[in-house]
């Protein structure tokens, strides 16, 4: 302090005493009066501060380490006890003054620390607690750089948070002197390096003296914060308790924030273990299924929720599965079964429909679009089949064959089950009948067959052509359904004959259907002598054949009756 | 005429921390004063209507809420500057304490520096 700021200081202090204190006037008035005297004091300001003053006073000059603050004018000599007493005085006054001080700035001290940590609480990542903590120790505690270093233990490294000040080289010798930065953390201690210490250190060329704090929780030392000084100034004691008090907060702040994280982390892995769960959820029960019902998740349907709707069904079975499947273990035949699935699946998908239910040799897939769309799949699935076929050849597998069978209808999807034990099921006489066409596929040799149902559903039947098969009496049917073969599933070879010979097989069957049974047989052979694996056209051949030696009454409408499945 | 500023706590240490901040306000001119609990604030603000008083909350013999209420409804001295002290924490009182009429809030630990300038801007010194 200057001399000038020092009488400043001390005659505040004075003013003090004369105005506010009470206690002090008294005792002054009370000696002046013993004394018999008048007194009056004036500031080194030269204003009045206390009394009267007249002409041919004695002036007793007040002081403080030879510092004049004041002057004390008394009516005659005896004044020097006066001056003396008030000076005392002053000095306590200071004496409170400098106390008073030094609690504001603990005061200070503490608002900050409480701030600070309210602040840093907030924080939930590490950079910015560092960050915060570094401007928070560079605003208190006068420093030029400053360095947030924490342990990284995947790593075995000690790695920068946050830093401030200027130093090209901090990277490297973070790099460089990470061995000792470690062992350094480990301890969990702080420390005022002095000039002296750090002067050998090239590290540290830059700075002239350092201090240290620990970034400690419980036990453990996460990492330390430092701060250096550029300038000739060593840091005090005082200074490197509130380093340690920041750091401590901080060490705080950052195991809170890696707990969030962690919590974060682990509430990101359930979600995701919730989404493969949904996922999978998925894959057993059709999202499709689900959304009929108006559901957006498996999770949101209850039982007893139910749609109905307007569906083409779709059975498609491997022929002759039973004896594929004897000369196969149960492992190769599960291999087997997937291998075809896993082909026809995506079909099913690409035309809008979904697989309801696998089973076994087959499955039934559900095609909400209509038979448009269910037949489009059927023509790829046999294409894709034959593709299937070539692939197994060369393995010298034999060739699967496939029917596949279709209904449109009304079909009621819901949830059944119990409260224990849900499934998503289907309930509709379409299902059945779809079956049991599935089932004619074999009968006729067709590689797909639709009901007039399913062809009067198409949106653009000139995509296919059909044969027409006749009525069929369906068991469990009252009324005969009206059949068609599709004959695009067929091989190249087979589905071109069929289409050479449509004609003829039409002929054929208005015969048939006329009664001219003989004739029909002539038309049907006239087919078959072209292509003997043409099934539809041998067993029409066969059906006139036998018809020929039978009689038949007025209501005889070719209504064919197929017992077996 | 020179303003009056009056420092309402129970805490000794208190009063001479904020005696300490405001200090400088003395060379504007202002006066300060002090009392111990809500009755003799009462009182003084009764006797010397200050123009700005820092008035703690949590006091014996009527604490700082009441103090203020008297104040502002029922002697009607609105030019009466009422800042209300509370620990940090008790918040919930902020609106209870504005509703009974106090001009402003602050939280302790207060920020000295903060304190002097809200002083400063209120007494236009």
């Amino acid at each position: 302090m200057t001399r000038q700021t020092d009488s400043k200081y001390y005659l505040k202090a004075l003013k003090n005493i004369l105005r506010k204190g009470k206690d002090s006037q008294s005792a002054l008035c009370d000696i002046a009066s013993k004394l018999g005297l008048n007194f009056g004091v004036i500031g080194c300001d030269e204003t009045l501060l206390f009394g009267t003053i007249n002409e041919g006073f004695q002036s007793f000059s007040l002081s403080l380490d030879d510092v004049v603050y004041g002057r004390l004018l008394t009516s005659n000599g005896d004044g020097r006890l006066l001056a003396n007493m008030l000076m005392v005085l002053v000095e306590k006054e200071l004496e409170k003054k400098k106390i008073g001080n030094e609690v504001l700035g603990l005061y200070r001290e503490i608002n900050m620390i409480y701030s600070f940590s309210e602040m840093i609480s907030e924080k939930i990542d590490e950079k910015s607690i560092a960050e915060m903590a570094l401007r928070e120790a560079s605003q208190i505690i006068n420093s030029t750089h400053g360095l947030f270093l924490i342990y990284e233990p995947k790593q075995n490294k000690v790695v920068e948070l946050a830093s401030f000040g200027l130093n090209p080289e901090k990277e490297k010798n973070i790099h460089k002197l990470n061995v000792l930065l470690k062992e350094l953390i480990s301890r969990g201690t702080s420390a005022i390096v002095p000039s002296n210490k750090i002067i050998n250190n090239p590290a540290l060329k830059h700075l002239k003296t350092i201090m240290y704090a620990p970034l400690k929780v419980k036990h453990r030392t996460l990492g330390m914060v430092i701060l250096g000084n550029s300038e000739e100034k060593e840091f005090t004691a005082a200074e490197l308790k509130l380093l340690t008090t920041i750091s401590l907060q901080s060490a705080g702040a950052l195991e809170t924030a890696h707990l969030y994280q962690k919590g974060l982390q682990e509430a990101k892995e359930r979600e995701e273990a919730i989404r493969s769960i949904h996922e999978v959820s998925q894959k057993f029960v059709p999202n499709e299924f689900i959304k009929s019902l108006g559901k957006d998740r498996l999770t949101e349907v209850s039982l007893g929720d139910l749609v109905e709707k307007e569906v083409t069904v779709l059975f498609a079975d491997i022929r002759e599965f039973t004896t594929i499947s004897e000369n196969l273990n149960p492992e190769d035949n599960f291999l087997f079964i997937n291998s075809f699935n896993k082909r026809m699946g995506p079909i099913v998908r690409k035309n809008d429909g979904f697989i309801m239910q696998y089973l076994g040799d087959g499955f039934m897939a559900l095609f909400p679009n209509g038979s448009q769309t269910a037949l489009r799949a059927s023509v790829e699935m046999h294409s894709e089949l034959r593709i299937f076929n070539e692939e197994r050849a060369v393995k010298e597998r034999f060739p699967i064959k496939l029917g596949i069978g279709m209904q449109n209808g009304n079909l009621i999807m819901g949830i059944t089950g119990d409260i224990e034990r849900l499934d998503a099921a289907i309930i509709s006489d379409t299902v059945n009948t779809a079956s049991r066409i599935e089932g004619l596929s074999k009968h006729y040799g067709s590689s797909i067959l639709l009901t007039d149902n399913c062809k009067n559903n198409l949106t653009h039947p000139e995509e296919f052509d059909f044969r027409y098969l006749g009525p069929v009496q369906v068991k469990g049917k009252q009324k005969p359904i009206d059949l068609y073969e599709c004959i695009n599933g067929d091989n190249e070879q087979l589905s071109k004959h069929k289409l050479a010979t449509l004609k003829t097989f039409e002929e054929g069957m208005k015969q048939y259907f006329m009664k001219e049974f003989a004739m029909a047989a002539v038309t049907f052979q006239q087919i078959v002598k072209k292509e003997r694996n043409d099934s539809a056209a041998k067993l029409f051949l066969n059906r006139s054949a036998h018809m020929i030696t039978q009689e038949t009454g007025d209501d005889w409408k070719g209504i064919a009756t197929i017992s077996s499945k | 005429m020179g303003q009056k500023l009056l420092i309402v706590d129970d805490e000794a240490h208190i009063r001479m921390l904020i005696e300490q901040t405001l200090e400088d306000l003395e060379d504007e001119g202002v006066e300060l004063l002090f009392a111990e609990n809500g009755e003799e604030a009462l009182n003084l603000i009764k006797e010397e209507e200050p123009n700005l008083v820092f008035l703690d909350v949590m006091m014996p013999k009527m604490n700082g809420m009441e103090v203020c209420q008297i104040v502002k409804k029922e002697l009607n001295l609105a030019h009466v500057y009422i800042i209300l002290l509370t620990a940090k924490g008790q918040e919930v009182d902020r609106q209870k304490g504005l509703d009974m009429g106090a001009d402003r809030y602050m939280t302790k630990p207060f920020d000295p520096d903060e304190m002097l300038a809200v002083a400063e801007e209120i007494l236009k010194v």
